[in-house]
């Protein structure tokens, strides 16, 4: 496999390290060739600076991806926007040779150069694509079958298709497939692939964002699900953060929100303290109980030996 | 202004189609948010309402009009191109300028948290590329005054 850089973005690292630390449990478990990169900036945010300057978010995402060129390495992200983003802008680069050069003539002034030969991806599809779904199966020792899990997958993970082309962007099915795999069912329901709506949180619309979280926890908590699944820190802040504002006010809705890599390690027998488990606002016991409690009970079978060999019994 | 950024012809396909009225999550659960009625509105030269509508911001840039759009333009190039002249005109919503102000200065949104990657063994970060990009930012100013817009 070849080396790749972990792009972390802003996000993570500034406000949910401990999804840091259960992706790097998971990565380091699996033996995965990744490389700590200096000089990364923000990716940047599509709703922020494309819609303000789209020539600077052009440029700067640019200068991203020229220092992995540079490197010859990969990038692999657990945030969607920021591949997202960098992949967009990549695209728009290598389909339009005259931007390439303006753009590189003025990244030559800090000495870069924007080639786009780095494969952008993110966790999921490459977790799917190039860990494989049977060697993430393989590690899993203690697996979620009872467990009913909710996926949002997030926008950004395949769309743009035209710069991501990494799944059906309107039926996507990889992370389904990795649910599978680690035993759970992955429900279907209306709004599986709604946006979360985080973005109208950062036009100062709170009550917009509360309204749009509330759509999909409603139809989570109609449908029993054990907890929400995704891979992207805009949709957790939306679904564990606002989540957790709307339970102080009264409003609980007790959906447990997991990043694909806390179910991986706790699957792959790494305990919650390991995952940061314990920093998630939204309470996560229940989703841990349920599941504990799937694998304490002993199998039908075990209990109809055990009553035959009673004393008697027949 | 708007012909710069936006494909007219395309625009009034879109106006025909309405496609992505039936998908957009803003349009299916935020009340007056109607791609139609933009469309209309700019292919009739008569946009000034809306660079000051808060229903410009609620697009989720989500891209779920794009897929579904069958010339792959989508209703969030009219929306982008309205924020941008918003922006021009300093017509943000007030988080949208902070998020700027911080993005131009270090080039992030946000820093690390050191005190909570001690906590959880958390390896030193990658180093800013922050004077870099200021350098690359000036680089990038002055050849926008000296050339109009590059790269755009």
């Amino acid at each position: 496999m070849k080396e790749f850089a972990v792009f972390w973005g802003c996000t993570i690292q500034s406000r949910f390290p401990f999804l840091e630390k259960s992706t790097r449990v998971v990565m380091d478990a699996l033996g995965l060739p990744y490389r700590e990169v200096d000089g990364f900036t923000c990716c940047p945010e599509k709703s922020l600076v494309n819609n303000v300057d789209h020539g600077l978010w052009t440029l700067t995402a640019a200068r991203n991806v020229a220092i992995v060129d540079e490197m010859e390495l990969d990038i692999v992200s657990p945030c969607t926007g920021c591949v997202s983003n960098l992949a967009t802008v990549a695209s728009e680069l290598k389909v339009d040779p005259g931007k390439k050069e303006e753009v590189n003539g003025l990244l030559k002034e800090v000495g870069r150069e924007f080639k786009g030969e780095a494969k952008l991806s993110h966790l999921v599809p490459f977790l799917h694509d190039e860990v494989g779904v049977n060697t993430i199966k393989a590690r899993i020792e203690k697996d979620f079958s009872g467990m009913r899990f909710a996926i949002h997958y997030g926008c950004h993970m395949m769309r743009p298709s035209h710069a991501l082309k990494n799944d059906d962007p309107l039926e996507p099915k990889k992370f389904d497939n990795i649910i599978r795999a680690l035993g759970a069912v992955s429900l279907e329901f209306p709004t599986k692939l709604m946006c979360c709506g985080q973005g109208l949180d950062r036009v100062d619309q709170h009550d917009m964002a509360l309204h749009m979280a509330r759509i999909k926890l409603r139809e989570l908590k109609r449908i029993g699900a054990d907890a929400l699944v995704l891979c992207c820190p805009s949709c957790y802040l939306q679904f564990d953060n606002n989540q957790f504002l709307m339970e102080r006010e009264g409003e609980k809705f007790g959906i447990p929100v997991l990043y694909l890599t806390d179910l991986i390690g706790l699957g792959m027998g790494f305990q919650p303290e390991d995952m940061g488990l314990s920093y998630h606002r939204v309470d996560v016991g229940p989703f841990l109980e349920k599941w504990e409690r799937g694998h304490s009970r002993p199998s039908p079978a075990a209990t109809l030996t055990g009553e035959l060999n009673v004393e008697g019994a027949l | 202004m708007l012909d710069t950024h936006l494909d007219f012809k395309l625009l009034e396909m879109c106006a025909r189609c309405e496609a992505c009225y039936h998908i957009c999550p803003s349009s299916l659960n935020i009340e007056g948010y109607d791609p139609r009625a933009v469309i209309k509105d700019i292919l009739a030269g008569d946009y000034e309402k809306w660079i000051t509508s808060k229903h410009i911001w609620q697009c989720l840039e989500c891209h779920h009009c794009l897929e579904i759009c069958f010339q792959h333009y989508g209703f969030e190039n009219a929306m982008t191109a309205l924020r941008t002249l918003a922006a021009k005109r300093g017509v943000t919503p007030p988080q949208v300028k902070r998020g700027w102000d911080m993005f131009v200065k270090t080039g992030r949104l946000g820093e690390p948290i050191m005190p909570a990657r001690k906590k959880l063994s958390l390896p030193e970060p990658g180093a800013s590329g922050k004077e870099e990009f200021l350098k690359l930012l000036g680089v990038y100013r002055e050849a926008k005054g000296r050339e109009g817009t590059p790269a755009e």
